[in-house]
């Protein structure tokens, strides 16, 4: 869930200005100068001074080009040589997030300090209740020393004047997985062995110092000047991240150049029909309980933290994967793009091999924005399929997956249902619980994202808007009144 | 009793905006203070074009309060806006 702020701002400015050097073919002349112009001297800094901001855009800028900022080599290489590797794509290696160094503000590593509202009393019960002597009273004020506290937090507790903060890293504590942790020098590091890709830390920082790795400079390039064919995989979350209408959305999306526009929402509903005869045979069989298996998140969730719970997860294909086989059927010569909210499809595509982009959807809005695409004035019908049942779009809100399966088994089969709204460190435990000893249920759903995919990392509507929005564009595209649940 | 309408605020809903927080606009409704709340109608307007002069950055969102133009524009700014014309 990501709360618009200035470093999103960053994140949205940069993608639009590369978009649109490489549009107007100006990229390698201008892509150096762009953290000048973004941060002209006059402007008083962000950070230390007008260099450091400059160093910061610079590396965001590699980030979304694709590269991993720790490969850096020379620290002389220009933007432009790496544009012009990124032209034609970076292997990401299968890790999709880089943490930008230059950007962390090494955010403080004990958790508890002592604010001005000390008031160096008699009692003195922090100093009195630390377990590792590390509370000194110098100048009648407490004083955490940083190599003694271990962030128990009793002195917190024990402070009488609330003069006790409690400061946290913010990346660390929204990891559900412990993946990131500071080095010797104090900068973040991601433990790829450990990460779900659920995109938490990225937008937990407000130094924007964990970044994506785009595709988008290849993905553009290969469409506007390779003149590669393409075919636009939408999922149905984007549906519900703009202000227009559904079908001026996808033809918008049309419009960047796509040969054809499917709705990732089609191949939901193979994913529905499979996963509820799979259900159906797990009941029959007395396998216990089954999982969803369409948030890749939660997929490799299983697979790096509870692999007790593999055979639980559901063997069925997420709508993008049965997407891309149909489309593959019918434009077997054309390059794939998924279109989506999703840090973790990246993964997911990269571990599947059939889908060549992934194009999330506050970059599919830079597009719009640097390409002058107002999809208010676009409404050419065009990849709007009749034949997509309400329930498949709603896939893309928490829920969704368990409404579509009880509305396909209809009133007469009794399926108990649970939803596990959100991966953070309870629900994982609750997950683990469930390996060990089975719920009395028969399918849960397991959504990283809080909410569901309308939430996702790589989105622009806030929380808010997102469901409303899901649901007026799946009433307007179905003759039937909506069906998802709230 | 209806009040007459005093504000007419118009929401940029270029994507330029949109991407740069103007969707946090979109809940402008729900954050008016009740005194104004009927005083005022919002709508929607197509990109103004500002998005293309030079020195454009950091003055998205945009968005007219009868017709004068307000940058980086975010709900709260807009409120404030509000009711320093409803003391004047």
């Amino acid at each position: 869930m990501t709360y618009y702020n200035n470093a999103v701002r960053t994140k949205r400015e940069l993608l639009v200005r590369l978009i649109q050097l490489l549009d107007s073919e100006q990229l390698y002349d201008k892509i150096d100068r762009i953290p000048l112009e973004m941060r002209p001297r006059t402007n008083s800094p962000i950070r230390c001074c007008v260099h450091k901001d400059r160093a910061v855009l610079k590396y965001k800028i590699m980030a979304s080009l694709g590269f991993n900022i720790a490969d850096e080599v020379d620290e002389l290489t220009p933007l432009k040589d790496y544009a012009k590797e990124a032209i034609n794509g970076i292997d990401s290696n299968g890790k999709f997030l880089t943490v930008v160094d230059e950007a962390c503000s090494s955010c403080v590593q004990v958790n508890y300090t002592v604010s001005n509202l000390c008031q160096g009393c008699e009692g003195r019960p922090c100093q009195v209740n630390c377990p590792k002597d590390a509370i000194t009273v110098i100048n009648g004020k407490a004083n955490i020393d940083h190599h003694k506290c271990v962030n128990c937090g009793l002195c917190q507790k024990a402070c009488p004047f609330h003069a006790i903060a409690y400061l946290p890293v913010p990346c660390e504590e929204s990891c559900p997985v412990k993946a990131i942790k500071k080095n010797e020098q104090g900068i973040e590091v991601i433990d790829f062995d450990k990460c779900i890709h659920c995109g938490k830390c990225m937008t937990s920082c407000p130094f924007g110092a964990i970044a994506e790795k785009s595709q988008i400079l290849d993905f553009y390039d290969s469409l506007r000047n390779k003149n590669r064919k393409m075919i636009a995989m939408v999922a149905p979350a984007v549906l519900s991240q703009f202000k227009t209408k559904s079908q001026n959305i996808l033809s918008a999306i049309k419009a960047i150049g796509f040969d054809h526009v499917m709705e990732v929402a089609e191949g939901a509903a193979i994913t529905t029909s499979n996963e509820t005869q799979e259900l159906l045979e797990h009941i029959e069989e007395g396998k216990s309980f089954l999982t969803s298996s369409c948030c890749p998140s939660y997929v490799d969730l299983v697979e790096k933290h509870v692999p007790a719970l593999k055979p639980q997860v559901s063997h069925t294909a997420s709508p993008m994967l049965f997407t891309a086989a149909k489309a593959k059927e019918q434009y077997p010569e054309h390059d794939l793009v998924f279109i989506g909210p999703c840090l973790a499809k990246r993964k997911e595509v990269y571990d599947t091999k059939k889908i060549k982009y992934v194009i999330t959807t506050e970059e599919l809005g830079s597009l719009w924005a640097a390409l002058h695409i107002d999809p208010s004035k676009l409404d050419t019908i065009d990849g709007i399929s009749g034949n997509i049942n309400p329930e498949s779009r709603g896939f893309a809100a928490s829920g969704g997956v368990s409404h579509s399966i009880l509305a396909t088994l209809g009133a007469d089969k009794n399926i108990s249902t649970q939803l596990i709204d959100g991966i953070d460190k309870k629900s994982i435990k609750l997950l683990k619980a469930y390996s060990k000893k089975a719920p009395r249920v028969d399918f849960i759903e397991v959504m990283a994202c809080q909410g569901g995919c309308i939430n996702g990392p790589g989105n622009i509507a806030p929380p808010s808007l997102g469901l409303s929005n899901l649901k007026k564009s799946i009433a307007e595209l179905s003759p039937e009144p909506e069906l998802i649940n709230a | 009793m209806t009040k007459p309408i005093n504000f007419k605020i118009q929401i940029c809903c270029g994507t330029m905006c949109y991407i740069m927080g103007g969707a946090s606009l979109h809940s402008l409704k729900e954050t008016l203070p009740a005194e104004i709340k009927d005083s005022v109608s919002i709508e929607g307007i197509p990109c103004m074009g500002l998005c293309n002069q030079p020195d454009a950055e950091h003055q998205h969102p945009c968005v007219l309060i009868n017709g004068e133009i307000i940058k980086n524009a975010s709900n709260h700014k807009i409120v404030k806006q509000l009711l320093n014309h409803t003391e004047l």
